[in-house]
């Protein structure tokens, strides 16, 4: 299966997507319900890579500002509504760590010497859609190193530089094991 | 173990494509520079903007394993200010409107369909979560102007020597002066911090000299000052918020 966005289209999604229109045409009882609806799913998205709870509701500040200002950019044929939101609240948030480089210090990264199954647990993949099982079984195909390094990239918003210095590798290997697990994930996720 | 070819480790792989340069773009691993050369090309390069939303669709599944927070209260209300829309004003008509409560009504199925398709966890939880917010877990002094209404909120990293001030954002008052920030130690003289925004949360550095009076039984205040000559020696008109550190 393909990672068609369309996929995401279950009714709760198609109801963000209809707030996101009726936003886009200035309508303000829209913008809160939205506001209620996702609130503390996208703060959940700051916090992830930007754990100071002050500055974290800041960015979800500027993410709702922006998903009013630019409603009307967002296009339901490419992306769904809630993955756009998300998407802004997390670039937004990573930008602000940028900007902060002490606001978050993760642990060392170890690489597993296993191939340690990163999978949710069972009850979680059951409830897991298909396009997450696809994503998680192409992350499973990597070697262990490219597998490690991408989830903690993602999860954490580290630069290569970070990533380097907490597993103790050099830049430029790490970056080549990100970038080949790229392209492998990219490969993966198209067949 | 899997089957995966594994070319040399060695091997430089150099962002060559566009389509690289997009996946490290949504992975989160460039720099702020590279960060803001990918944002500006993405307003005006058409198939670079669709590389990196077919790679947030790719990565949409992590994206959307998070657990959900409750913001403060006052985060709603400081949206409505920015965007310029009637303050505290404007909320009670929004909720006396028939039709929101039809929508919500209408939406609360959604909601709870939304958590359960959304509030997985992630799939390797690391324990810096907790502890990290644990670490940045530290007491708020609120600066309150004379009718009561809260004006910034002020949180103090004694350790660093800065303070992150949080506006509820207000308009100036039209003469052209700006906000000075003055921390004011038990029993002493008001030293500037300062400029400080009325519409942008920001992190103040304090000077070194000035550490030791940013302690609990301090008073934050602000007064409205020209722009130029900040930091002044000391305030030329009323203090129009303050704030008392209770605890740092």
């Amino acid at each position: 299966m393909d990672s068609n966005p369309q996929q995401l289209r279950d009714p709760a999604n198609a109801a963000i997507d209809d707030l996101l229109h009726q936003v886009a045409a200035g309508d303000r009882g829209a913008f809160e319900q939205l506001y209620r609806t996702t609130a503390s799913r996208l703060l959940g998205t700051c916090l992830r890579v930007l754990p100071d709870r002050l500055e974290a509701e800041d960015v979800l500040q500027e993410v709702f500002v922006t998903a009013w200002n630019k409603a009307s950019q967002f296009d339901a044929q490419r992306s769904g509504g809630m993955t756009w939101l998300a998407s802004i609240a997390r670039h937004r948030a990573i930008d602000r760590l940028r900007g902060t480089p002490a606001a978050a210090v993760h642990a060392p990264i170890e690489f597993a010497e296993t191939t340690a199954d990163p999978a949710p647990a069972p009850s979680a993949a059951a409830e897991a859609d298909a396009e997450r099982t696809r994503l998680d079984e192409c992350l499973q195909r990597l070697e262990p190193k490219r597998r490690t390094l991408i989830n903690s990239a993602f999860f954490d918003g580290s630069t290569y530089e970070e990533l380097a210095r907490r597993c103790g590798s050099p830049l430029g290997s790490v970056k080549s094991w990100i970038r080949r697990g790229l392209l492998q994930l990219r490969t993966c996720l198209e067949s | 173990m899997n089957a995966t070819v594994n070319p040399s480790d060695q091997d430089p792989v150099e962002p060559t494509d566009d389509d690289l340069r997009a996946a490290e773009y949504v992975l989160g691993v460039l720099d702020a520079a590279q960060r803001r050369e990918v944002q500006q090309r993405i307003d005006t390069d058409a198939t670079l903007a669709r590389r990196v939303d077919e790679w947030e669709q790719r990565f949409a599944p992590w994206l959307h394993r998070v657990s959900p927070v409750e913001p403060s209260a006052l985060v709603w209300p400081r949206i409505t200010q920015r965007l310029g829309w009637r303050t505290a004003a404007a909320k009670p008509t929004l909720r006396d409107n028939a039709a929101f409560w039809r929508r919500t009504a209408a939406l609360a199925t959604a909601a709870a369909l939304a958590a359960i398709a959304f509030g997985l966890s992630r799939p390797q939880p690391q324990a810096p979560n907790v502890a990290a917010e644990e670490a940045a877990a530290r007491p708020v002094t609120v600066l309150v102007r004379d009718n009561g209404a809260a004006a910034w909120i002020a949180r103090v990293d004694a350790a660093n020597g800065k303070v992150l001030m949080v506006p509820v954002p207000s308009a100036l008052d039209g003469s052209g002066r700006v906000n000075e920030l003055w921390i004011i130690p038990v029993g002493g003289a008001p030293h500037s911090l300062g400029f400080l925004s009325n519409d942008k949360a920001h992190t103040i550095a304090v000077p070194a000299e000035l550490r030791n009076a940013v302690a609990a039984g301090a008073i934050f205040a602000v007064t409205l000052e020209d722009q130029s000559g900040i930091p002044h020696a000391a305030p030329s008109s009323p203090i129009v918020a303050k704030g008392s550190i209770q605890a740092i």
